[in-house]
């Protein structure tokens, strides 16, 4: 059951990824990207992940995607061409992307870590429940949780100065 | 479920320079409302007020060796030494923004919003410098890269200054990404994000040689030589430094190199030690290559802030030999190095900006030919800051190469010594070129000289005319850095012992 799960949740998110760059229309790239987030949440359920996998759909196929839309509905449909359009870089990122692959497939394949073939490590109860990661939050990661926080904030102010309306222009 | 809570033992001496910095964020953006919108010399005080504050408050606590809050963040000699850098190279670009053309918009200040996202982008380089986690490391990562974006576009009636900060947003979140990637390989493998456990599960665990572990430090280099600009991942370097405000290039420039720096030399020494001997090779062929794109890229350059963004690769490259010999000589090399790099470019990026407001010829090399007889004070402030980075006896710059060759001579990679000595050799060729425009050629013609400073921005500003004027108290601070960049090249002990607890403590920490 737990394979078939596995095999659902990761050919939805390959497929999901290669449509949001394969498809031209953005409005459908916005939509694959759903489907991409939500297999990613099923994926992250199949490791006991519940608060992720819920925080996933909530904020991210929820929230922001709804944000992707409407900037996709506003912007309007700009077609981009179906291949790169810098001639020289046709041939030199596919090569160079070739390349990670197969540098991320040797060292996957090549790994000596023991978990890998077996079920995976054992990790302790309670691992990555609400719980924990609320505890990470408050105690460990608390100046990076206060820094996140910042973080927001000054993007708010980062957008206002890059898309704000322009004082004393007509 | 329950679970046992216990809050952490908070040491709040240790961390004042980062609640000083918060306050200040929001006291910047209060004043900057409530205040009077024009009002750009009340902002700019009270963002100076909170970066004074932090720089005392770090002054005072730069002897701790703690760990901080349960432990994400460190404050040591490292990521003291690197915060006192940063947050003095932010209160110089406070001081140079004040009268900064791209922070007036038709008229009205946006002071408030520049310096918020300064205090932000400082708040991010001082956590960075201080991360012994790899989710603390990501989130100051973040802090500090996001600010600089929307600072790079900030003179949105300029298609170079939105197309730098497009291009700087793009290429730092693929930078971004890629540390992200790659911290993720090095949790999967060893099972921990704190810089010590994944240490020991490198060494004591064997996974040293993994090649799971290697493909997370391939991927974090990668990253991280997107933040520090090392060749080949440099090519963002010249454009966005062109485009952005000038005030902004040079921030950018020093701060994000100093802590960039700071949390790689953590990350490679503390965390990857164990791996050094796989991690080493790679890094020795980036900085050799790193040194000879950037000298011979610069060599052609017209435009000074290029120039300097060219040369900023050749830079990261030598710097990049204090981080790679993995020793304590090292590290204090490494944070030596900084300190003069930030002496030295603040001079050169002060002095573009000040003729930037007087001429209208922006930052070209012809904006500064016949200075020597008309603004000496300038022409001489540049003068050093050229020779400084050339490496010239006598400057800060030639200290900060001879302990760099040193580094490199101790850590058995000679080779990048002799690399370093051919890299300041073809510099020459440029900064030389600069110091005969100031010195040897005469003035442009004075009607380009006119005080227009305003004029590639849509709308202009009443402000203009007080510009020229205000750029004359910028001379204190410029005279200031172009002293210290000759004082440390006569006497460099003041610096070396400013470096020194760096390395020990780094180096005690690996141990």
């Amino acid at each position: 059951m737990q394979e078939v799960a596995f095999f659902f949740g990761a050919f939805g998110a390959l497929a999901g990824a290669i449509a949001v760059i394969r498809l031209r229309n953005p409005f459908y790239s916005v939509l694959a990207l759903v489907i991409h987030l939500i297999s990613l949440a099923g994926l992250f359920l199949l490791l006991q992940a519940e608060f992720v996998a819920a925080a996933q759909i909530v904020v991210y196929a929820g929230a922001v995607m709804v944000l992707y839309v409407f900037v996709a509905a506003y912007v309007g449909g700009v077609d981009e061409p179906f291949w790169e359009p810098i001639p020289g870089q046709r041939i030199i990122a596919p090569l160079l992307g070739g390349a990670l692959f197969v540098e991320l497939a040797i060292a996957i394949l090549g790994t000596g870590l023991k978990d890998f073939a077996s079920e995976g490590p054992s990790v302790e109860l309670g691992f990555g429940s609400p719980a924990a990661i609320g505890e990470l939050m408050l105690e460990k990661f608390l100046i990076a949780f206060e820094a996140a926080s910042m973080l927001l904030l000054i993007a708010a102010v980062g957008a206002i100065v890059l898309a704000g309306r322009r004082e004393g222009s007509d | 479920m329950t679970v046992d809570f216990n809050a952490p033992d908070i040491d709040y001496a240790a961390i004042s320079p980062q609640i000083a910095l918060m306050a200040g964020i929001c006291a910047v953006l209060l004043v900057s409302v409530l205040g009077k919108a024009t009002n750009r010399n009340l902002v700019t005080s009270t963002s100076l007020l909170g970066l004074g504050s932090a720089l005392g408050l770090m002054i005072w606590q730069s002897d701790r060796n703690t760990d901080l809050v349960a432990g994400a963040l460190r404050l040591d000699g490292l990521a003291a030494s690197a915060a006192i850098i940063c947050i003095g190279v932010a209160i110089y670009a406070a001081l140079l923004g004040v009268g900064e053309p791209a922070f007036f918009e038709n008229g009205q200040s946006r002071h408030g919003e520049f310096n918020a996202l300064l205090l932000t982008s400082v708040l991010g380089m001082v956590q960075l410098a201080s991360a012994q986690n790899l989710v603390a490391l990501f989130i100051a990562l973040e802090l500090l890269s996001i600010p600089l974006y929307v600072m790079s576009g900030f003179a949105r009636g300029r298609r170079e200054s939105l197309e730098s900060g497009l291009k700087y947003l793009i290429v730092g979140s693929l930078g971004s990404a890629t540390v992200l990637y790659g911290s993720a390989f090095i949790y999967g493998g060893s099972g921990s994000t704190d810089f010590g456990a994944i240490a020991a599960a490198l060494g004591d665990g064997g996974l040293a040689s993994d090649p799971l572990i290697g493909i997370g430090i391939a991927l974090l280099t990668v990253g991280l030589a997107f933040k520090v600009s090392i060749a080949p991942f440099h090519q963002w370097t010249p454009d966005v430094y062109q485009g952005a405000p000038t005030t902004v290039t040079g921030f950018m420039a020093v701060a994000t190199k100093v802590a960039a720096f700071a949390v790689f030399v953590r990350l490679f020494e503390v965390a990857l030690g164990p791996a050094a001997s796989n991690w080493q090779p790679a890094l020795a062929a980036l900085a050799a290559l790193s040194i000879l794109v950037g000298n011979l890229g610069a060599l052609g350059q017209s435009s000074l802030k290029r120039l300097l963004g060219w040369s900023g690769v050749a830079q990261g490259g030598y710097m990049l030999v204090g981080l790679l010999v993995a020793s304590e000589v090292g590290v204090n090399a490494l944070i030596f190095y900084l300190a003069g790099y930030a002496l030295m470019n603040l001079a050169a990026f002060s002095v573009i900006a000040i003729r930037e407001r007087e001429s209208n010829l922006g930052d070209s090399l012809s904006a500064v030919e016949g200075l020597g007889g008309e603004r000496p004070a300038l022409a001489w402030a540049l003068t050093i800051s050229m020779l400084a980075l050339a490496g010239l006896p006598g400057t800060v710059g030639f200290f900060g190469k001879l302990y760099l060759i040193e580094a490199a001579v101790d850590g058995e990679y000679t080779w990048l010594g002799i690399v370093i000595v051919i890299g300041s050799m073809i510099s020459l060729g440029y900064y030389l070129r600069v110091i005969a425009a100031i010195w040897m050629r005469s003035a442009p013609d004075p009607a380009s000289l006119a005080t227009s400073a305003l004029g590639p921005i849509d709308g202009g500003s009443p402000e203009g005319e007080r510009e020229a004027s205000g750029s004359r108290l910028l001379i204190v601070p410029l005279a200031l850095v172009a002293a210290a960049a000759v004082f440390f090249g006569i006497l460099p002990d003041p610096l070396v012992d400013f470096a020194k607890d760096a390395g020990r403590d780094l180096i005690a920490t690996v141990k």
